[in-house]
């Protein structure tokens, strides 16, 4: 059976901090969660989450602080924005929208970053494996011989 | 004096336009013609495969390859071409990028085909035929055609690229400077796309008119709205000139960007700059980020995303192959493509 | 954002801890290195105990001689927690750059999270270690930047532990603003008597600290105010303080307490919590630092605010409470020319919005006022001490109390004032048309002659457009005001109307009032839901006719009915026999009586006039005489004769604002721009006098002028449950009977006594009621200010300590231990004051009857390891309940019992004191109590509280009498902790307190550099451990502060000038402003100095040209590469 994998773009102030806590209070949650440290949400550049997929994730989670909390005011507004516009390109690509996610969480829910992960995870696994990355190898192995 | 080089032009999925481009060159086509010998021109003289075969290995000093590489055809003639030529260009935004056939890839190769035989307003095919990659026929006589690659693709995702000249098509003065640059031999590194990596806005002649802050708070579709004859985007008309790299603007004109100088936005045809990775989701980025709402306002951005419609189309009209996920990914989830609303809601 | 090929790969260390067994029990450590090993570039990998301990250290830097290691990366504990370790090992290794280094967490995000999955933990792990080693692989050295750091220190709170903060740092020679939002400092620990265990007493030990802090030459001691907003980084913080207004100076203020002797307000005081009473003008208590008193003004009275004069009611409500009857007039007399007037006749909005309305009956103002100006019978109005004659000319043309508002106002302003009324007597609509019993005449021209007596010039029987023309008039005057009323009678235009039995209301009601007694016949009916029509009816009555009120609008809609005081006159009208019709309009005035048609509706969905009639569905009413009081008009015609521009509907056009006409020196208010009442007439004589001295004086017309008019008043927030009832005091009324026979007054006014018990029922809504006693009854000269406005000051510092501290919980959110129902329940703070010898009742721990308790029991616990309220341990509650029992054992010799889940006694001395008081005989019965109540089943229980617990010892349940119930309340954050959060970005426990930085090895800083916590803040805990806590943060306040620079993350972002095309996407998104346009260059550009590195503008750049040091598009990108690439 195959097990979702599953890149997560956490901001260093909130979300981070509350996957710390999730730690620190032995919380159990499901371990297809890779969690990448930026310093805001505001970091996550659109071309980061595609390339996530490109390199074969199955589906990409953005944590961030939650409005009107971000540690620099208002960069998760930034992400939101980008957000909801790739949430509005991903059908074209053929991509289902649901493989991308965001989730304000603070540095005292850890709680949350269980609940989170844990039905991403489930959600991610109804919707079967990326097949993104196996489309390019089959580029890139071209792109190698000729290369 | 030696020999003078010989010289390739083809074209895989193109409109014919980076051909005009050449014959464009006009009486400076003479130059060029003095220059070099043309091998292998199927668009303008009577050339065949097997005149190209004939040839050693390198025996082109380059070959010029425009289009999008479509079929099994295609792929064919650029690996042909590629053991035979010393250096290969790719000519124009679709062999640099994908171009815009490659917007096909955000689609099922085979919905394509039915669409464009069968349902186009024009089409007019009441039994429905679409062409076969071979037919026998009770004579026994067989004809084949060519198997379409499941995405169109960038030359350079095909085979090796030395060179690109971007744009939709080439402007002269790439196409000349490239000749010459050949012909002298002094080239910049290979891989190298020949024209300036600086982003448009640089030679923009509504520069100057940008705000000092670029705050959107609504966005306008050109050819429903008045221009101000400021900066598009300033003014909610997208302009992919920020994420895209400058070169198309003739020096004559202060290289002031073509599309501009006719009052129409950038639509990216010459590709990212060096810097960026991905130029669609690279000014998707910009434009998102530049919204004047918050989370709270959710009901706006929607409207907002509504207005443009087609992202795709809008950001990646001439990339979409060079995009980071390429197109539509065999079998994934959503099998159709979301509808877009002819206007973008405008 | 662009892949760079990769060249030739650096020679990396790879290094996986076991962190003891808190990682290696659940990931193979052993399989993570191997792997490592196996990545491409890695040319150590181990796996090892204990990587942060020396050995581990020594092993890196060992390597990295041996091996020539170009980066590292260290798979452990979160980076949160030893990054820096890491990072200075080896730099110390003095090879390497402190950021050629990536630091992985493997085990709050790994081994922890997944200990029951230690293959897949295992992988995770490995995908972890992959995606560092290729990212570090595009690692740049890197320098940490250099700042200077401001010494100067804000401490927030007043608190013990702020106190001891900032003694610790202004001892040390550091400048500290101390911001306490309440008028003194000492917080909780000012109110306690004896600390646990050593019982001495609280405040010998704090007051000496307190007026240290007081005396500190490197203390500035702001009181009184709170921190609104603060800006910039570690080191150098901007922050914005507003220093409320004490509307005295500070500096001036000798503490006599003279002010507070005569201050008429008493609420309840929170530092007494509420068991005691204190001034408006008040200092928290006698040792309060500084040692100065503060008028307290909260918000703004909603009476005052509601009434379009700005009346003072409050004021004139207290005055009259304290039986000081004439202050109350002059209270009265700052904003109100017109006392009697307004007190008999005035619909005082006001009342409308009394906050005891809200309780039980509103107050009577108009009646208090009444009754201030009755009492005082002859009194002229107050002139300005500095008045004089200026020379300038005004002509107020209407003698009503629009124009005898204005009149005043002006005149007060030194102008000479001629007022030109139509009619023989002064007063206008209410002197011809009120009647007798509602407004006696001689009250009224006591009102007008009072004005006329400041100098003003009256020409009575001088009607404009008759006697004299408006052009003539400002001829003479350099200014004019318009107010003659709106005198027209509206007609219904039905048929009949002019026959000679259908009076207009208007002309009726003057006729009666000059005299003439009209024989209406038996049967009268009078036309229209207003006050008119009320009057009207009430006089038809009075002259011996039964009547009948016919109105279109029902009964909730009826114009009169819109306001409680007209309200009281359509109930007193109807008690006098008038019937009342609603929802019929006159369809036609036949002989005998007058033809009614049904109404549909009157006003339309918009809500504005517009009626419907069911014209088939009629009815007949026989009368003698009809009375149409359907509202009058403004003369619209002798308006337009005279020049002046006039709205659609008739009224006069004037500015809303300014009330200036067409013509620039001629204004116009009241009832001109259309009906209304009194009230608002003398608004408008108000707003006229203003416009016309700024115009004369060639000041702006409209600025500042928001206030004017009625606005919503704030009250102070007040639990209105709690608030006693106490009904309304009526004024004596004549029986209906009786009155009906005379057109004599129909109330008598209140004796004093009754005035003052009603007005004692006002709730002062804003504390301090400007009656301005106090200002007078200060020794000190100009130390009283009621104009100083709040101040807004700006600070800069380098560090910030919070020291913010808790709020009890709230035992009423129990309600099974009766907190609020019972008397005899307090909570611990309460007893905490009765028990003190400065509390309200000077340490005599006393119940509500005065005797003291014979038996009391402590509830330990309340709101405290409870999954319903709170599920942590307050930490505190224990040893204090141990230390009231002591107290109340020592002070009453009652018997008390302790009710304890566990007894939590660790500290100093602390279990000692625990079994010291063993051995004093208290009671201590373990079990968490189920219940308080009254209901005795047992005869001993009579009249006491039973206190029902389950005695986990005895293992039965048990019912014990007690006289006194004490709650021991445990701490919360402070109501608005998650605003202070905000303010400074810092984070939470999901309890609410200040998230420290480390639970361990930074509990006193914060995630946001520079800002520190101290304190209950952070979370509960008793007197010593705060003191120790602030002692704490001053020293890491000292550590940093004394080095006089701090290190900046080197995670700044920049823009590549090559690659910028200065398309500006980027300007904007920057939250400090750190983007600039290079006009020159054509470019953007960051100043690193304000870029705090979040990197949203490199997100945005879309060519490209923007990127961020450690989170470098490439870093990033190899990092995403790497996590998925090998497993």
């Amino acid at each position: 059976m195959y097990e979702p994998k599953i890149v997560a773009f956490f901001c260093n102030w909130c979300t981070y901090t509350g996957a710390d806590l999730a730690g620190v209070s032995r919380m159990q949650y499901a371990p297809n969660v890779r969690i990448i440290r930026v310093m805001c949400s505001g970091r996550v550049d659109p071309e980061l989450v595609m390339k996530a997929f490109a390199e074969g994730a199955d589906g990409v989670l953005i944590g961030g602080c939650h409005p009107g909390d971000c540690h620099y005011q208002s960069g998760n507004h930034k992400t939101f924005r980008r957000y909801k516009f790739l949430k509005a390109i991903l059908p074209q690509y053929g991509l289902d929208p649901e493989r991308l996610h965001l989730e304000w969480i603070s540095a005292s829910e850890g709680d949350k970053v269980r609940d989170t992960v844990n039905s991403f995870t489930e959600k991610i696994r109804n919707l079967g494996p990326s097949t993104v990355r196996e489309t390019l190898n089959a580029l890139r192995t071209e792109e190698v011989s000729h290369g | 004096m030696a020999e003078k080089p010989w010289v390739a032009f083809y074209w895989c999925g193109s409109c014919g336009g980076c051909e005009e481009a050449v014959v464009d060159l006009a009486e400076k086509i003479l130059d060029v013609v003095n220059a070099v010998n043309i091998g292998f021109w199927p668009v303008a003289l009577d050339f065949k495969k097997s005149d190209v075969e004939e040839k050693p290995d390198g025996f082109f000093a380059v070959s010029f390859i425009n289009g999008t590489i479509e079929s099994d055809e295609h792929r064919e003639m650029v690996e042909l071409l590629r053991r035979k030529s010393g250096l290969v260009v790719a000519f124009g935004s679709c062999s640099h990028m994908g171009g815009i056939p490659s917007l096909r890839n955000l689609y099922d190769v085979n919905d394509c085909v039915d669409y464009a035989y069968r349902k186009t307003v024009s089409t007019v095919n009441p039994e429905g035929t679409i062409p076969l990659p071979r037919y026998k026929h009770p004579s026994g006589h067989e004809t084949t055609t060519m198997n379409l690659e499941p995405t169109g693709k960038a030359l350079d995702q095909v085979i090796d690229v030395d060179y690109y000249l971007p744009g939709c098509s080439v402007p002269k003065h790439l196409i000349l400077d490239a000749v010459m640059a050949i012909l002298s031999g002094n080239l910049p590194p290979k891989g190298s796309v020949l024209s300036p990596s600086k982003a448009l806005c640089s030679v923009c002649p509504r520069q100057e008119t940008k705000p000092e802050k670029m705050q959107i708070k609504d966005i306008k579709r050109h050819h429903l709205s008045e221009d101000d004859g400021t900066c598009f985007n300033a003014q909610g008309m997208i302009c992919m000139g920020p994420a895209t790299r400058s070169g198309c603007g003739d020096p004559a004109k202060d290289n002031a960007p073509r599309c501009i100088l006719v009052n129409m936005p950038c639509h990216g045809c010459f590709g990212p700059p060096d810097g960026t990775l991905d130029q669609g989701m690279a000014m998707l980025s910009a434009i998102a980020s530049g919204l004047d709402y918050t989370p709270d306002e959710e009901a706006e951005i929607d409207r907002i995303i509504k207005k443009i419609g087609d992202l795709a189309g809008t950001f990646y009209m001439f990339s979409t192959a060079k995009s980071l996920i390429h197109g539509r990914p065999a079998g994934e989830g959503v099998k159709k493509p979301v509808e877009v609303p002819k206007e973008g809601g405008a | 954002m662009s892949e760079k090929g990769n060249g030739k790969l650096p020679r990396i260390g790879v290094y996986i801890c076991h962190c003891g067994l808190n990682i290696a029990n659940v990931v193979d450590v052993e399989a993570v290195a191997e792997f490592a090993g196996k990545l491409p570039g890695v040319v150590v990998a181990k796996a090892y105990k204990y990587m942060c301990s020396d050995p581990g250290l020594e092993m890196i830097k060992a390597d990295i001689k041996e091996q020539n290691l170009e980066r590292v990366v260290v798979a452990s504990c979160s980076p949160l927690l030893h990054e820096q370790t890491f990072r200075r090992a080896i730099q110390e290794g003095g090879i390497l750059n402190p950021y050629l280094y990536t630091h992985v967490n493997i085990r709050e995000h790994v081994s922890w999270v997944h200990a029951s999955e230690p293959a897949k933990a295992t992988e995770k792990a490995k995908a972890l270690v992959a995606a560092a080693v290729r990212r570090v692989s595009a690692h740049k050295p890197l320098e940490r930047k250099r700042v200077d750091v401001n010494p100067d220190v804000l401490v927030l709170g007043g608190g013990i532990a702020g106190i001891q903060a900032s003694l610790v740092l202004a001892d040390s020679g550091k400048k500290v603003y101390l911001v306490e939002r309440e008028p003194s400092i000492g917080g909780h620990m000012a109110k306690f008597d004896k600390t646990f265990p050593t019982l001495d007493c609280a405040a010998c030990i704090l007051t000496p600290k307190m007026a240290q802090v007081g005396n500190h030459p490197n203390i500035e001691l702001l009181t009184y105010s709170e921190l609104k907003e603060i800006e910039g980084y570690v080191g150098n913080f901007k922050a914005k303080v507003l220093k409320k207004s004490r509307h005295l100076y500070l500096e001036k203020c000798t503490a006599c307490g003279e002010c507070a002797k005569v201050c008429p307000v008493e609420i309840p005081s929170a530092f007494d919590e509420n068991l005691a009473k204190r001034k408006a003008t008040y200092r928290p208590f006698p040792q309060a630092v500084p040692n100065k008193f503060v008028i307290e003004r909260l918000g703004y009275p909603p009476c005052q605010a509601a009434c379009p004069i700005h009346q003072n009611a409050y004021g004139y409500m207290m005055m009259v409470k304290e039986g000081k009857f004439a202050e109350a007039l002059e209270v009265v007399l700052r904003d109100n020319p017109l006392p009697s007037l307004c007190g008999w006749v005035c619909t005082h909005p006001c009342t409308d919005t009394c906050t005891r309305g809200k309780v039980d009956a509103p107050l009577n103002m108009p009646g208090i006022k009444r009754f201030i100006a009755d009492h005082a019978g002859d009194f002229a109005l107050p002139m300005p001490k500095d008045f004089k004659e200026n020379g300038k000319k005004v002509a107020v043309i209407g003698g009503g109390p629009a124009g005898l508002t204005a009149a005043y106002e002006l005149r007060k302003r030194g102008y000479q004032v001629t007022i030109y009324e139509a009619a023989g007597t002064l007063g206008g609509m209410p002197a011809i048309t009120i009647p007798d019993y509602r407004l006696p005449k001689d009250v009224l021209k006591k009102d007008t002659d009072r004005i006329a007596a400041t100098g003003i010039e009256v020409r009575l029987n001088t009607a404009l457009g008759k006697d004299v023309s408006l052009s003539e008039i400002t001829k003479q005057y350099s200014a004019v005001f318009i107010a003659v009323g709106a005198s027209k009678n509206r007609r219904l235009g039905v048929p009949g109307e002019d026959n000679s039995w259908v009076l207009p209301g208007l002309e009726f009601l003057g006729r009666v009032n000059s005299g003439e007694r009209p024989n209406l016949g038996r049967r009268v009916v009078v036309i229209g839901g207003g006050l008119v029509a009320v009057d009207a009816a009430r006089t038809a009555v009075r002259l011996g006719a039964n009547v009948t009120l016919v109105c279109i609008e029902s009964w909730e809609e009826m114009f009169a009915r819109r306001t409680s005081e007209g309200q009281k006159e359509v109930e007193q009208m109807k008690a006098e026999g008038v019937e009342v019709l609603t929802r019929w309009g006159p369809k036609e005035f036949k002989s005998g009586g007058i033809e009614l048609k049904s109404v549909i509706r009157v006003f339309d969905e918009s809500g504005r006039f517009s009626p419907q009639y069911d014209e088939t569905k009629t009815r007949f009413l026989e009368c003698d005489t009809a009375i149409v009081a359907i509202g009058q008009a403004p003369d619209s015609d002798l308006f337009k004769s005279q020049g002046l521009s006039v709205t659609s509907w008739g009224g006069l056009d004037v500015d809303p604002v300014t009330l200036q006409t067409n013509i620039e020196n001629v204004f116009a208010g009241g009832d001109v721009l259309g009906p209304d009442v009194v009230v608002t007439a003398m608004m408008a004589g108000k707003k006229a006098a203003e416009s016309i001295d700024r115009f004369l004086n060639g000041r702006d017309l409209y600025e500042g002028r928001e206030l004017e008019g009625p606005f919503e008043g704030v009250a102070r927030p007040m639990d209105l449950e709690r608030v006693e009832r106490k009904p309304a005091i009526r004024m004596p009324e004549r029986e209906p009977s009786v009155r009906i026979k005379d057109f004599a007054d129909v109330h008598s006014t209140y004796s004093p006594e009754d005035a003052q018990k009603e007005a004692s029922r006002c709730l002062m809504c804003s504390i301090c009621c400007d009656c301005q006693l106090c200002k007078p009854a200060c020794p000190v000269e100009g130390c009283i200010d009621y104009s100083i406005p709040d101040e807004e000051i700006e600070l800069n510092v380098g560090a910030v300590v919070v020291a913010t501290g808790f709020k009890i919980f709230d035992p009423k959110r129990i309600p099974s231990y009766g907190y609020g129902k019972y008397p005899e329940v307090y909570t611990s703070l309460e007893i905490e004051r009765l028990v003190n010898s400065s509390g309200p009742t000077e340490g005599k721990l006393v119940m509500k009857n005065g005797q003291p308790p014979k038996s009391v029991a402590i509830v330990h616990c309340v709101g405290s390891r409870d999954k319903n309220y709170n599920e942590y341990c307050s930490r505190v509650c224990c040893m204090y309940s141990l230390k009231l029992a002591h107290l109340v054992h020592e002070r009453t010799g009652a018997e008390v019992y302790n009710f304890y889940i566990d007894m939590r006694t660790p500290g100093k001395g602390y279990e000692e004191f625990y079994h010291k008081l063993l051995d004093e005989g208290i009671h201590f019965i373990r079990g968490r109590v189920a219940e308080i109540t009254d209901w005795a089943i047992e005869p001993s229980e009579k009249g006491k509280l039973v206190v029902r617990v389950e005695d986990t010892m005895a293992g039965m349940v048990r019912r014990i009498p007690v006289d006194m119930v004490i709650l021991s309340v445990g701490l919360e954050p402070q109501p608005d902790a998650q605003d202070i959060r905000r303010l400074l970005k810092l984070s939470c426990s999901s309890e609410g307190f200040f998230l420290e930085r480390h639970p361990k090895l930074a509990p006193v800083s914060t995630v946001t550099a520079g800002i520190y916590i101290a304190g209950a803040c952070q979370g509960p805990k008793d007197i010593p451990d705060t003191v120790a806590q602030a002692g704490a943060a001053a020293g890491e306040v000292l550590a940093m502060v004394d080095r006089g620079y701090i290190e900046l993350e080197p995670i700044k972002a920049h823009i590549d000038a090559e690659d910028c095309s200065g398309c500006k996407m980027c300007n904007g998104l920057c939250p400090y402003d750190a983007i600039t346009y290079d006009k020159e260059r054509k470019v953007s550009e960051i100043n690193e100095v304000l870029c705090e590195g979040c990197g949203t503008c490199v997100a945005a750049c879309p060519s490209g040209a923007i990127d961020q040091d450690l989170f470098e598009n490439q870093e990033l990108l190899y990092e995403i590469e790497g996590v998925l690439k090998y497993v």
